[in-house]
């Protein structure tokens, strides 16, 4: 028996078994294992926070497990530190190509390395052969696009004699024909033998390119096995807590829009900016307009430019039949228009400040919490009101904002888009990372909005979301519109093939 | 025609370019100033700049910054000027400005990496206690009245005028050049400088990488020290007060970007021919010298800004044109292009 175990065993080019980690008393991983054959492609879903990107840097040697080992070929390997992970034959090629932007695309592959260059040179060439890559080496890194730079990771792991690839998900900032081309790559490391571990977050992708698939939940597999035995359902079924609810009371009724009475409140003519083109739409007092579209399409780009935040390059944006083309964020905050951002870290939260100031943050600039000095009853009275209203769970007011899980932060964030009292809301998604209960909160508070008269711009990855509260839905494709949808037309079939480029079930190429 | 082209496109030639019209500028102004004797000079004067140059310059490439370089130079001049009054030897003093060096940059290499202070207030810090350390040291004298070979060999030229330490610092400029650009492990300070995390990544060590680059920056600073008291023949409590603001300014002039991961040590070298020069010419339009340390002061803050204002604008152009990119290819066009 042991020796059968340790024969299958020896078959795995990785295997890791009993991966636990714990960052203070928050547990990440809870007994987490894992293995790849030659030759196989692994996709590993899971929502954020599932603990993916941990196991990850713990494979390749970045945080170190409490407990747990890591075998590759069969002997256990010590993951120190990144240099004994990739002296295993192990490569990550992360979201965000790490390339060094300086330097040509040669220096950066060869960078590391202890072999002689003509030789490393010559099997670079080979490697690039083979898959048919056509790269100036000669070029800085950072004229590369994303596919480019992305490229240039694989070979990297490709020169190391990397066995195992690990791709974070390697499709988020691609092209539709890039992504078919990266397909084709993994199609051809897949019969040279190389495992990959391939974190996605598109299902679809799971059943393309994967051989095997592996669910990732609060810290443990909750379901592996090959790809045949499966289907989208039944993956999304694993990914969802058991006891989720996807529609919750009366929030489920839905109140049409009444568009022949109402005049958009915000009007987008022609608009064009870095990243999209000839974009019109119109948002009406009381609609949620979901914006749809993979990243990268130029959703985010769309938004933060209406927002102020880059440069208007052609078209008009018209909110209540005035002109606010090019305003400053400032004033387009004045005029009643609010963001709240994608990233809450990044661009929303100040992160070592009560909960009360940051509701009220963007007060600060009006003389709703006083003129000079900050009126501390006032602030507390508003920021009650939206704790209140949005059921958002705190010890006290006073806490520090870190303190709170995602879901409640994001609740946060969005009172303080609210507290201007905005005539339209704009929402770079309003759910991402937050789990399924508090979703649930903001999705009652987007429709809260809708009753009170707000319009709200959606914009979110999530066709789910988009399908389950938007009254109207408009998809980006490639920095245009190709597609609208009324509330009846709205389904995940036809936003997911609109998103990918398929309208009418043809191909629109412009 | 390809030598030409290349030497352009090098980051230090904008840098040498520029010097040539100081060089003609200030002529125009004075002649004398164009003799060849003043050019040497300006030569011979950079040794001391040169030296902290290309020292904080691998400091600098790892995208950190070294304040205390000044205060290693006080000390190694002190205590070379200290074992020379009791008549040591050179290799002595050499030994004794290579292990403070050493032992200053160890020190600032593992505070900066291993406990993540920031580079400015480490070095600053370390900077202070240095300024103690040689009041301690000198009991508050100034070093003065030594003789013996440190003395001869300060002002010895060897051919045409140019001085025997300048020519052992072209030496290391060389080295320095030669390692940062075609080892191995020499291009990992420019690696961490550009992406930290992907050198992490590709197995580099950053931690390990930016004490080293300290240590060779404070071996440097000790030479540097060394050299001041040979050519001076005395030393002041606050010698090399302002040497690193100088260095610095040297650095970027030279082409190397003060947030990491670009430019070289010919640049560095070039940028303290032209602080010294600036020095120099400063008497030559007959201006005071007082003005020095402002000229300085002023010309850092300009090069950074504009340092600062075309990193900045490079990569905004480069997200413009990879987003305007997406608008306009077409789907079939998506994969890779050549």
């Amino acid at each position: 028996m042991a020796n059968v175990n340790a024969d299958s065993r020896a078959a795995c080019t990785l295997s890791v078994s009993n991966i636990r980690k714990a960052f203070g008393i928050n547990e990440v991983l809870k007994g987490v294992s894992i293995s790849l054959r030659a030759g196989e492609v692994l996709a590993l879903i899971g929502g954020n926070g599932a603990g993916k990107s941990t196991l990850m840097k713990i494979i390749m040697g970045i945080y170190r497990a409490d407990s747990g080992t890591i075998e590759v070929d069969g002997c256990p390997v010590n993951m120190a530190n990144p240099s004994a992970a990739l002296s295993a034959g192990i490569y990550m090629v992360p979201q965000e190509p790490m390339l060094f932007p300086n330097m040509t695309v040669e220096e950066n592959i060869l960078m590391g390395f202890r072999d002689k260059v003509p030789e490393l040179r010559k099997r670079l060439a080979t490697h690039m052969k083979e898959l048919d890559f056509r790269l100036n080496l000669q070029r800085k890194a950072n004229t590369l696009s994303i596919a480019e730079q992305q490229l240039v990771e694989i070979l990297r792991g490709l020169l190391r004699e990397a066995k195992v690839l690990i791709l974070d998900e390697p499709t988020s900032a691609l092209t539709f024909g890039e992504v078919q081309s990266l397909f084709r790559v993994i199609e051809d490391l897949k019969s040279k033998g190389i495992s990959m571990i391939y974190i996605t977050h598109r299902l679809t992708e799971v059943f393309e390119v994967a051989t095997d698939v592996a669910i990732m939940r609060d810290g443990v597999i909750t379901l592996k096995g090959p790809v045949g035995e499966f289907n989208k359902e039944m993956l999304i079924r694993g990914l969802l807590p058991s006891d989720v609810e996807m529609c919750t009371g009366g929030g489920c009724t839905y109140v049409p829009v009444d568009y022949e009475h109402l005049d958009p409140v915000l009007e987008v003519q022609g608009l064009a900016g870095y990243g999209f083109k000839d974009v019109s739409f119109k948002l009406y007092p009381g609609e949620i307009l979901g914006i749809a579209g993979v990243v990268g399409a130029g959703r985010t780009e769309l938004i933060s430019t209406i927002f102020g935040r880059d440069k208007t390059l052609a078209g008009k944006v018209l909110l209540e039949g005035k002109d606010i083309t090019g305003l400053s964020t400032g004033k387009l905050l004045k005029a009643g228009i609010n963001f709240v951002p994608e990233d809450r870290h990044y661009h929303g939260l100040f992160k070592i400040r009560s909960i009360s100031s940051n509701t009220t943050s963007a007060l600060l600039n009006t003389r709703a919490i006083g003129r000079v000095d900050i009126n501390r009853k006032k602030q507390k009275q508003i920021s009650q009101k939206y704790v209140d209203d949005f059921r958002t769970k705190i010890v006290s007011l006073e806490d520090l904002i870190g303190s709170l899980s995602g879901g409640n932060q994001q609740k946060v964030v969005i009172a303080r888009a609210l507290s201007t009292l905005p005539k339209v809301v704009i929402l770079d998604e309003p759910t991402r990372g937050i789990d399924a209960g508090a979703r649930g909160d903001v999705y009652n508070i987007i429709r809260q909005l809708k009753d009170a008269g707000v319009a709200v711009l959606m914009v979110s990855s999530d066709i789910e979301e988009v399908v389950e509260i938007a009254d109207r839905a408009i998809t980006v494709f490639q920095g245009r519109i190709n597609g609208e949808f009324s509330h009846d037309e709205i389904n995940q079939d036809s936003l997911t093939s609109a998103s990918f480029g398929i309208v009418d079930g043809k191909v629109v190429t412009e | 025609m390809n030598i030409v082209k290349k030497l352009l496109k090098a980051r230090w030639s904008s840098s040498l370019i520029f010097l040539v019209l100081l060089f003609l500028i200030t002529g125009l102004a004075n002649a004398s100033f164009l003799s060849y004797s003043n050019i040497i000079a300006c030569f011979n004067t950079a040794t001391m700049y040169t030296l902290l140059a290309i020292g904080i310059a691998f400091v600098i490439m790892t995208g950190e910054i070294d304040v205390s370089i000044g205060a290693v130079l006080g000390l190694s001049a002190s205590v070379t000027g200290m074992i020379a009054q009791e008549g040591g030897s050179i290799g002595k003093m050499l030994i004794c400005v290579l292990l403070i060096g050493a032992a200053v940059g160890l020190f600032n290499g593992i505070g900066v990496s291993f406990f993540g202070v920031p580079s400015l207030i480490f070095t600053l810090g370390t900077n202070g206690v240095l300024r103690g350390i040689i009041y301690m040291v000198t009991e508050g004298r100034t070093i003065e009245n030594f003789g013996g070979p440190v003395a001869v060999y300060g002002n010895m030229s060897l051919f045409a005028g140019v001085s025997l330490y300048y020519l052992i610092t072209l030496v290391l400029v060389v080295i320095a050049h030669l390692v940062t650009t075609r080892t191995r492990r020499g291009k990992y300070f420019i690696a961490v400088g550009d992406n930290a995390g992907g050198a992490t990544l590709v197995g580099i060590s950053v931690l390990r990488t930016k004490i080293i680059a300290y240590v060779i920056c404070g071996v440097m600073a000790g030479i540097a020290g060394y050299v001041f008291a040979s050519k001076y023949g005395q030393v002041m409590n606050v010698a090399g007060n302002g040497y690193e603001m100088t260095a610095i300014a040297a650095c970027v002039l030279g082409g190397i970007s003060l947030s990491g991961g670009l430019g070289n040590m010919v640049g560095a070298a070039i940028g303290a021919v032209i602080m010294s020069s600036i020095s120099r010419l400063l008497v030559f339009i007959g201006l005071p010298s007082t003005y020095d340390n402002t000229i300085t002061g002023v010309m850092l803050i300009a090069i950074v800004v504009v340092d600062a204002l075309t990193q900045r604008r490079a990569i905004e152009t480069a997200r413009r044109k990879r987003l305007l990119n997406r608008t306009e290819s077409k789907p079939e066009e998506g994969g890779i292009q050549a």
